[in-house]
Formats: structure tokens, sequence, C-alpha cells
């Protein structure tokens, strides 16, 4: 069940949500998150919220956006908000 | 002794604050910043003590919580752990339940929320359920206190009964990991102080998972170094002879036994579609999907332009009638009306700042549209159905995120690129945002849009967002099949939140938010620029003029705005007005707008004896006026759907300021006003971006592939908008 999850991203010809996973392996949706949850920790699966890569957003502070009470770049009020994507790692 | 324990959110903390009431003291557990609760209970005559551990998912020690939680179970020995898990998610919950099983005996499930149980028609056989784990199972809801008076008599029960010596855990492992947690467990208890320290099998298993925080607590121990070699021999053979690791092995049998006995001890209705899979059954189609974003995306720019009109109309009203009237009033009073400081208050700052301020309107609409999407979880779904045409395309699915990113700021949306795996693909995608239209753009379209189009505002805004789309997305297909050949596409998981009703709260902070940066920008870097284009336009180049008194089209600025403005003439609006905006674009997008309330000079007509009604009559007026705008505003949502309750057409731009654009677009275009418009409108959704989106390419992309970016993004602007103007002469004549 645990490497069915690998093993179902691995011959997906698409992108796959929570529930159609759930669903295609018979398993409760809450149950599949501490299944992905583990493959995180163990690094086969990289979680992505949208956050990383915003850490620096120094250029943006400084010049474009005048806010001068950022809320911090993780959470610029400019940008949306995606959800949160997994992917097998490289 | 009782320990609490459980994953988050099964209402743990509830059966605690039940319990202990006001016995209770709170710290943190022994070098850490974690909470620890610990309460008092008492059961007849006895005191029992009650430690409430973090809610974890399980004990594997990748956090600060899972080895609190473990330790304390370990080395305190609680007479009782009573192991909370949720009724309605026995599944992941049951988890926990076996590695606690595998560290004590004397443990009890609380099944809590059977009240939420029952209402989904789940039947929990509680008896089947307790047999399969060899514990006590006791149903209750910890809300309304039901069932707690059984588990505190379970608990008492269990904590004074006799320790048991040899207890099984419920789950047997594949035979050859069997095999060597017994060699083990027979080499644990040939030592005694291993043996006494920790229960034999969990340690066992520890080791076998190759659990650094275990092998350095029976390093020092007698037997423990021999220990940790032979078991680290025992996983190096089950991995070979398995081909994955050690602890994904055991994990999977966990996983595949709690499936299994959930099978047999959970009865429910059967489930049929629920509300929110019918709606995702549309909104994630395909082509269902496809459409439902477009039309929601049309409400939202309906949203921002017909339904935010009236408030455009009052700003302008307030900011170029009521406040320059008594700005000029007020320094009259010191006899500088007729100053340069005059010129600066009125055609700098608040023609400038003010030509911008007159959107705010249409921005916080389009705010409220972005947060009511991310709120309600439909985002998401958005992001599912990009995902596949994406892909299809060759794009990388996961560059939808910075490209959606790119809807509201391109600076933010160039460094999320960091996000994406491949140097190919952060470069391919950093080269596409920029032709995702920021908000910055919006009032430069709403502007041009209600000039020229003002019955069709918002398909021309429209069509500009989803221009800008086409074009990122062809641009992305031909670079993929040229300069960044495919490389392997990772498959995409994606939570997909549920649906939920927005809340007010949310997506007015949202809105506010987003709005304020907007607003700091205009009192920043738009004011800067304003007072900087005021100068040039002050300065004559004629010598028959004087400083502020000048003709704008003999100022300083149209002389050096001129020299560009043959390069627009093929596109229909070359003349120094415009490029001069196109030019001032560069600093930041807002400033266009800005710049063309400045250069397109409306003389503010100073009110005749009859019109003067006085400061607090026409505060008055003023207030009366904001009113009416909201009424209308109000009157205007019908018209999302085609109900139009407005009383008359209300013009989304300043009408003065609005018949000189449209005069000057006549004129650079042979007549052909809209179609320049249009093309205008083209040429700032893709020309290059603002500075700050320059500076993060540089950053992020290196400074090479910035200038190409740069340079391709120009000359795909002036193609495009001579496309749209030549073409549209010849098919329009």
């Amino acid at each position: 069940m645990l490497h069915a999850i690998l093993h179902e991203l691995q011959t997906a010809s698409g992108p796959l949500t929570l529930r159609q996973l759930s669903r295609k392996l018979g398993v409760q949706e809450s149950a599949l998150e501490g299944m992905i949850q583990f493959w995180v920790r163990k690094g086969r699966l990289v979680v992505d919220d949208g956050a990383g890569g915003l850490s620096e957003m120094r250029v943006c502070h400084s010049i474009a956006c005048g806010l001068r009470a950022c809320p911090g770049p993780g959470a610029c009020p400019l940008t949306l908000k995606p959800p949160i994507r997994f992917h097998l790692s490289s | 002794m009782i320990a609490l324990a459980g994953n988050p959110n099964t209402g743990k903390t509830t059966i605690f604050n039940r319990l202990t009431g006001a016995r209770q003291h709170t710290g943190n557990w022994p070098g850490k910043t974690v909470e620890k609760k610990e309460g008092t209970w008492w059961h007849g005559e006895t005191r029992f003590r009650i430690i409430d551990l973090p809610g974890t998912y399980s004990l594997s020690a990748f956090s600060a919580e899972e080895v609190i939680a473990r330790d304390f179970i370990v080395e305190a020995r609680p007479d009782v752990v009573i192991v909370v898990v949720d009724a309605t998610n026995l599944e992941r919950n049951l988890y926990l339940v076996l590695q606690i099983l595998e560290m004590t005996p004397a443990v009890i499930v609380a099944l809590n929320m059977m009240d939420v149980a029952r209402d989904q028609g789940l039947q929990i056989d509680i008896d089947g359920l307790s047999q399969r784990l060899g514990v006590p199972v006791v149903p209750l809801t910890a809300r309304t206190g039901e069932g707690l008076p059984q588990l505190m008599a379970t608990a008492a029960q269990v904590a004074s009964g006799p320790p048991t010596t040899r207890f099984l855990p419920p789950i047997r492992y594949s035979r050859p990991i069997e095999e060597a947690i017994a060699r083990l467990e027979e080499a644990i208890r040939a030592h005694p102080q291993l043996a006494q320290g920790y229960p034999a099998r969990w340690l066992a298993l520890q080791l076998l998972q190759d659990d650094t925080f275990c092998q350095e607590k029976i390093a020092h121990l007698p037997g423990g170094v021999a220990l940790c070699q032979q078991a680290r021999e025992a996983r190096i053979s089950l991995e070979a002879r398995y081909r994955t690791d050690i602890d994904a092995l055991i994990a999977e049998e966990r996983y595949a036994w709690i499936h299994r006995l959930v099978q047999e001890v959970i009865r429910g209705r059967p489930q049929g579609p629920t509300l929110s899979d019918r709606v995702d059954a549309v909104a994630m189609h395909p082509v269902g999907g496809l459409i439902l974003f477009l039309a929601i995306m049309w409400v939202v720019f309906k949203l921002s332009t017909d339904v935010a009109a009236p408030f455009v109309a009052w700003i302008d009203l307030f900011v170029n009638r009521f406040l320059a009237h008594w700005v000029l009033e007020g320094l009259a009073l010191v006899h500088l009306e007729s100053s340069w400081f005059a010129s600066l208050i009125t055609d700098g700052i608040l023609a400038g700042v003010g030509g911008v301020l007159v959107f705010v309107p249409v921005l916080m609409f389009l705010y409220m549209g972005m947060a009511i999407m991310e709120d309600s979880g439909y985002m998401a779904r958005a992001a599912f159905v990009m995902d596949g045409y994406m892909r299809h395309l060759g794009l990388q699915g996961k560059s939808f995120v910075p490209l959606v990113l790119g809807f509201g700021c391109n600076v933010p949306a160039i460094y999320a690129t960091r996000t994406l795996d491949s140097r190919t693909d952060r470069l391919l995608t950093g080269l596409l945002v920029p032709f995702m239209s920021c908000s910055a753009r919006l009032p430069v379209y709403v502007l041009i849009a209600s000039i020229f189009f003002p019955h069709f505002r918002t398909p021309a805004v429209l069509v500009m967002y989803l221009l800008g789309v086409l074009v990122a997305l062809t641009v992305g297909f031909l670079l993929r099949k040229t300069l960044f050949k495919r490389s392997e596409t990772s498959a995409l998981l994606i939570e997909v939140p549920a649906y939920r009703l927005p809340t007010i709260k949310n997506v007015w902070m949202e809105m506010t938010l987003r709005t304020r940066a907007f607003l700091e920008g205009a009192a920043t870097i738009i004011m800067a620029v304003s007072i900087v284009i005021w100068l040039f336009l002050a300065i004559p180049v004629n010598g028959q003029s004087a400083f502020a008194d000048t003709p704008v089209e003999h100022s300083a600025f149209a002389a050096v705005a001129g020299v560009m403005s043959p390069l627009f003439k093929p596109l229909g609006f070359g003349n120094w007005q415009n490029a001069s905006a196109l030019i001032t674009g560069f600093i930041a997008k807002e400033v266009v707008v800005s710049t063309l309330a400045q250069v397109y000079h409306v003389p503010q007509e100073s009110p005749g004896p009859e019109e003067d009604l006085g400061f607090w009559a026409e505060a008055r007026l003023a207030a009366i006026s904001f009113f009416r705008a909201t009424a209308d505003t109000l009157k205007a949502i019908p018209g999302i759907v085609g109900i139009d309750l407005l009383d008359e057409e209300e013009p989304g731009a300043p009408p003065a300021l609005g018949e000189a654009i449209r005069q000057g677009f006549e004129q650079t275009s042979g007549g052909r006003g809209a179609l320049a418009g249009f093309s205008f409108m083209v040429f700032v959704l893709l020309y290059t971006p603002c500075m700050a989106t320059v500076a993060a390419m540089r950053q992020e992309l290196g400074g090479r592939w910035t200038l190409l970016s740069v340079g391709s993004q120009l000359t795909i602007a002036w193609l495009a908008a001579f496309l749209v103007f030549q073409a549209g002469k010849i098919f329009l004549s």
C-alpha cells in the first residue's frame, strides 16, 4: 500500500488529487495523508507549498512594493496561495 | 500515572481538561520548547497524575513532539497510556496505537467523536476492535462527556491490575522480519541493563530501523555496541532481500494490517457522491473545468470593471474636483495659488497619484475575487485543471504555480521558480512569468477599455489576461521544442482542500492587505515618479515659457519622449504622450496611468461663483455622493448576469481625461482610436515588465537570459501590437 503510492505516481499520465488516489487504493484519505508524509520524511516525495523560493524577496520589497509592514516573503499579499503539491523526488 | 497520547485534533486536550479541570499546570518539557501539561485526577481515594503528551501522528522521532512522547512512554513508564483516537479517522489514528502497543501493554484506546461517527452512519465493532488489538476500547464523546466515566473506570482498573510480563503486540510482521526481531530480542534479554531499560521487542524494532536516538541511548550500556552491530547486519540483509528500506517495509506491513482491521470492524452506509464530488466532477473536468474557470474569471473581471465603476467615478470626483479645488483654495490663502508649488501639487502629485488612486476600487474588487477563489478552495481545482493542459503543451505542470502567482505580481512569481526541480524548468518558467498580466496592469486596461469599449469593458479586460496566458503557453511550447528540450515531467499529487464558505473576515483581510500594498506603493513610487515627471513637464525647452508655466507639448518631458514616439506610429499610438507613459511604465506598471493623467493635461476648471458652495457644503455633497456610489455599486451587481438596474451608464474613466486620451489616440491612428487603444493594451500586456521584475530575473535567471527576455518581450510586444493595428486597419476598413 505504501509502495503502491509511489507506483501510482510513477505510472500516472497526469496529475492526481489525494481523493482520486485514495479511491484508487481503497484507503481513507486521512490515512493516505499519513502515508504520504512518511514518503516525504524518507525523501521519496517532495512537498511544495509554494512558499519555497520566496524566502529572499529583497528586490521586491525595496523597489516595487511599497508595503512597509510586509508580513514576510512567504506571506506576500500580492501572491496567490497555490495548493500543496507532492511530486516524486528526482 | 496516566499518559494521554493521540493524533492532533482528536479531542485529547478536551479529555484532559474535563478530567483535571483547574487542577492542572502548564510548563515546558525539559530542554524543549514544547508545552507540557500535567494535572491531577481523583478516582475514589486514589490520586492519579495525568500527563497530556504532545499530539503526534507517529512515534518515528522525526520531530521534538514525537521524541518527547516516545521517550516518556518508554522511560517514565506510565501505569496507563490512553490513546485518544478519532472514530471517523480510524485508519490513520491506528498507526500510533500500533506503535504504542509495541512499547507497552498498558494501553486503552479511547474511541472519541462517536457522535460524529454516528452522524456519518459509521458502525464500529467495538468488541471486535478490542479483541484484535488485545486492549480495552472505550467509545466516548469527549465534547459532551459521554463515555468519560467508563474510560476512567477502565483506566483505574488497568492501572491497578497486575503488570503484564510478556505481551505480544497484535501485529506480526513477515517471517524474515520476525526472525530478525527474535534474534535481537534474545540478545537484549542476555544483557539485564538493556532488558530492564527498554521493552525488548520495541528496542529490537527500533534498532532494526536504524533509530539513531536508541543507538545513542544504549551505546554506553553493556552489550549496546554489539547489539547495534547485530541490528545493522540484520537490516542490511533484510534490505537486500526486499530491495527497500526496512522502515518502509515495516511501515508498509503496519498500514496493510491496519487496513485489513478497519475493513473488518467498520461498517458504514454506502457513500454516494457528495455535493463536493458533484461540483468537482465539473470543476476538475478537463473541458468543464476550463469553462468554469473562464466563467469565474469573467465574473471577477465584471466585478472589477462594471461593479467598481461607481466608486471609480466617485474617487475621480473627490480627488480631481473636491480635493484639487480646496487645495488650491488653501494655497490661495497664502498667495501661492499661481505658483510653481501649486502646479506641483495639482498637476504633479494630485494628477499623478490621483490618476492611479481612481482605480483602487478596481483593484479591491479584483483582490476580493482572488481571495474568494482561494478561501473557497476553488483555486486548487483551477491549478489541477491547468496542470493537465500545460503537460499537453510540453510544459512542466508545476510551472503553473509561479505563473499563477504572476497574476498578482511578477516579482514573487520569478522567485517562486526556485521550487522547480531543474534549471531548465526554472529558466523556461522565469521567461514566461512576465507574460502573466500582473494586477498593476489592470488600471491601464480599465482606463483604455472604459474610453474605447465602454459597453465591453469586461470582455476587453478578460481578453488581455487570456492573451497573456496564450502568448506564454505558445512561447513556452516553442521554447520547449527548440532551446529547452523536454525533460521528464514528474508526476504530481495535488492536495485539493475541501470546499468551504469563504469567511468575510478572511476575504476582507486579504483584500485590504493587498490594497494596502498597492496604496503604499502609490504613496512612494508613484508619487516620486509623478514629481519627477512634473519637473520635466515644467521645464520649457522653447525658451518662450516660464518654469511650471509651459504648455506640456513644449516641455523637456515631451522633447525626450518625442524621440521615442516614431517607434509607436506603426502601432497606432505614436505620440509623445503615449510613448512617455510606456517609458515610465518600466519603473512600475501603475505609473502608466498616472503618467497618462499628467501628460494628457486637463486643466482644472475653477467653479464659478454660482458653483462655489463652500467647503462644508461640498464636503457634504461628496459624502452624499459616496453613499450614492455605494448604492449604485450594489445595483450594478445583478449586471453580472445581465440584469441592469442602473439608471445610466456609469463612466469607468474620468470624463475629461478620458476625452483627452481619446482625442490623442484618434489623432495618432488616423481616426481609428479604438483599434489603437486595443493595440496599446496589447503592448502594455506584453512589453518589458517593471524594473523590479527585471532585477528579480537577473538574480534568478542570470544577466544573459534577462537581457534576452527583455529584448524578446519588447519585440513580441511591438510585433503583436503592430499586427493588431495593421491587420485591424485592413479588416475593419
